[in-house]
């Protein structure tokens, strides 16, 4: 027999939004009703489709900067050089005006360089690439699983580089992060894509964040995102080196983590 | 002094949470020139009006200025969008559901990352909010109901008919009507 459930509730029971009296009927209704099953699943499919695929549009560059700058201190910056111009309320007010009027010529550019990515992105050995992504979320989750997280505990990369030096034919980039709640945890040697390649850990709130670096030919490329069995993932290359990202944390504070990284790399 | 305090508030509390102000206004002006405007303005309002926040995750409290500064956006630049929401949410309700008869799970074939987008992109702005902010932003209905300033049976069920809207956009084009079924083998020679 078919009971007739509220597709309201079905929704709100996939995202656990009913009460837990609801969500044990449901659940124990599946047990004895296929077709109840049947839609849970679908709907659960399309979810999962969704959030793995749809786009999280990422913060373009131009808007950040700007955003930085209104959140500049209007006393005089004690901070580092670069980042002095813009650090006046007058700077960040003109940097906001001037970036209204240039915005048509800004605009065609962004599609310009849109346009660019999105062709590059297409033209890539993508098979490799998905084979890749499995063996990092593959090797993210054993290291979140067993007891082998790192090979070299410390918050220091002054000891971890060295460690790692030393047991890869490369020195890795190694880099303390500046996030809120972020912690480095230290790092270990991994084997992917067929060679040896360094793992640097962080914890991110309770989540793991594993980044791993290796050498690479390629030039330098902006960040690719994807999601992996709910797994959040970036690679990129910057200064001769591939990066994977991969954590559970969410998309925003992933993206974050990423830009930290790549900001990191940079400065030097 | 309160200036200065409002700045470090908004470094700690609001400025973290600018790449979900962006995803938000993207989705909701649906192209990205506008979208960094819209997004600018309203994390400059949120600057301005930090001492009205008082509770320690600013992210809801962010989006629905985001969210208001969209659908003011949107007013001045979709009006036609903009009149769909004018609508009481009852005229939203005839939007027809998928038959449920049709498993759900069939009907979804494998989609492409584009044509989800596209699925999205095409949902009217009052559904499109609330799935985007529960799917990309991982809200709680509590939370999208504060944002789009409606009553959490609203979330509900106009999260379930963006749902139902996305199942039937990413249906195979043709779709089986009739269910096959099998002939008598044996023809009219049963005894």
């Amino acid at each position: 027999m078919k009971h007739n459930i509220d597709p309201h509730r079905i929704d709100a029971f996939i995202d656990g939004e009913l009460d837990l009296e609801s969500q044990l009927e449901i659940e124990r209704q599946m047990r004895i009703d296929g077709d109840l099953r049947e839609r849970v699943e679908g709907a659960r499919q399309l979810q999962a489709a969704v959030r793995e695929q749809a786009d999280y549009h990422e913060i373009p560059a131009a808007l950040r900067e700007r955003l930085d700058a209104l959140a500049a201190p209007k006393t005089a910056p004690k901070m580092a050089p670069k980042a002095a111009p813009a650090a006046s309320s007058r700077g960040a007010a003109a940097l906001v005006e001037r970036w209204f009027g240039w915005r048509p010529a800004a605009a065609s550019l962004a599609l310009v360089g849109i346009g660019a990515l999105t062709m590059n992105l297409a033209t890539m050995q993508t098979s490799q690439n998905d084979r890749l992504l499995d063996e990092v979320v593959s090797s993210h989750v054993r290291s979140t699983l067993g007891q082998h997280l790192v090979d070299v505990a410390s918050s220091d990369h002054h000891t971890v580089k060295p460690w790692l030096s030393s047991k890869l034919d490369f020195s890795p980039p190694v880099n303390e992060l500046h996030l809120p709640d972020c912690e480095f945890l230290g790092g270990r040697v991994d084997y992917l894509d067929g060679r040896p390649v360094a793992a640097l850990v962080y914890r991110k709130g309770r989540h793991i964040v594993n980044a791993f670096v290796w050498p690479s030919t390629a030039k330098d490329s902006k960040a690719d995102f994807s999601t992996e069995r709910g797994f959040q993932t970036a690679r990129w290359s910057q200064g001769a080196m591939t990066h994977w990202v991969v954590s559970d944390v969410n998309r925003e504070e992933f993206n974050a983590i990423v830009r930290a990284i790549q900001s990191a790399e940079s400065a030097k | 002094m309160g200036d200065e305090e409002n700045r470090q508030r908004f470094v700690q509390l609001a400025l973290p949470h600018a790449g979900a102000a962006y995803n938000l206004a993207r989705w909701l002006t649906q192209n990205e020139q506008d979208a960094q405007d819209v997004a600018q303005e309203a994390m400059m309002r949120a600057l301005r009006y930090m001492g009205k926040f008082h509770g320690d995750n600013a992210r809801p409290w962010l989006l629905q200025i985001v969210r208001h500064a969209c659908f003011s956006w949107l007013k001045e630049n979709r009006p036609a969008e903009r009149t769909f929401l004018a609508d009481d949410d009852d005229s939203l309700q005839e939007i027809p559901a998928p038959a449920s008869e049709e498993p759900q799970s069939i009907a979804l074939r494998k989609a492409e990352r584009r044509e989800i987008n596209q699925a999205i992109a095409a949902l009217p702005v009052a559904y499109r909010e609330v799935l985007v902010l529960r799917e990309l932003e991982d809200l709680s209905y509590t939370d999208i109901a504060r944002i789009a300033e409606i009553p959490v049976g609203t979330v509900m069920s106009r999260l379930s008919r963006a749902r139902g809207l996305m199942r039937t956009a990413l249906l195979p084009a043709t779709r089986p009507v009739l269910r096959t079924v099998p002939r008598a083998v044996n023809g009219g020679n049963a005894p």
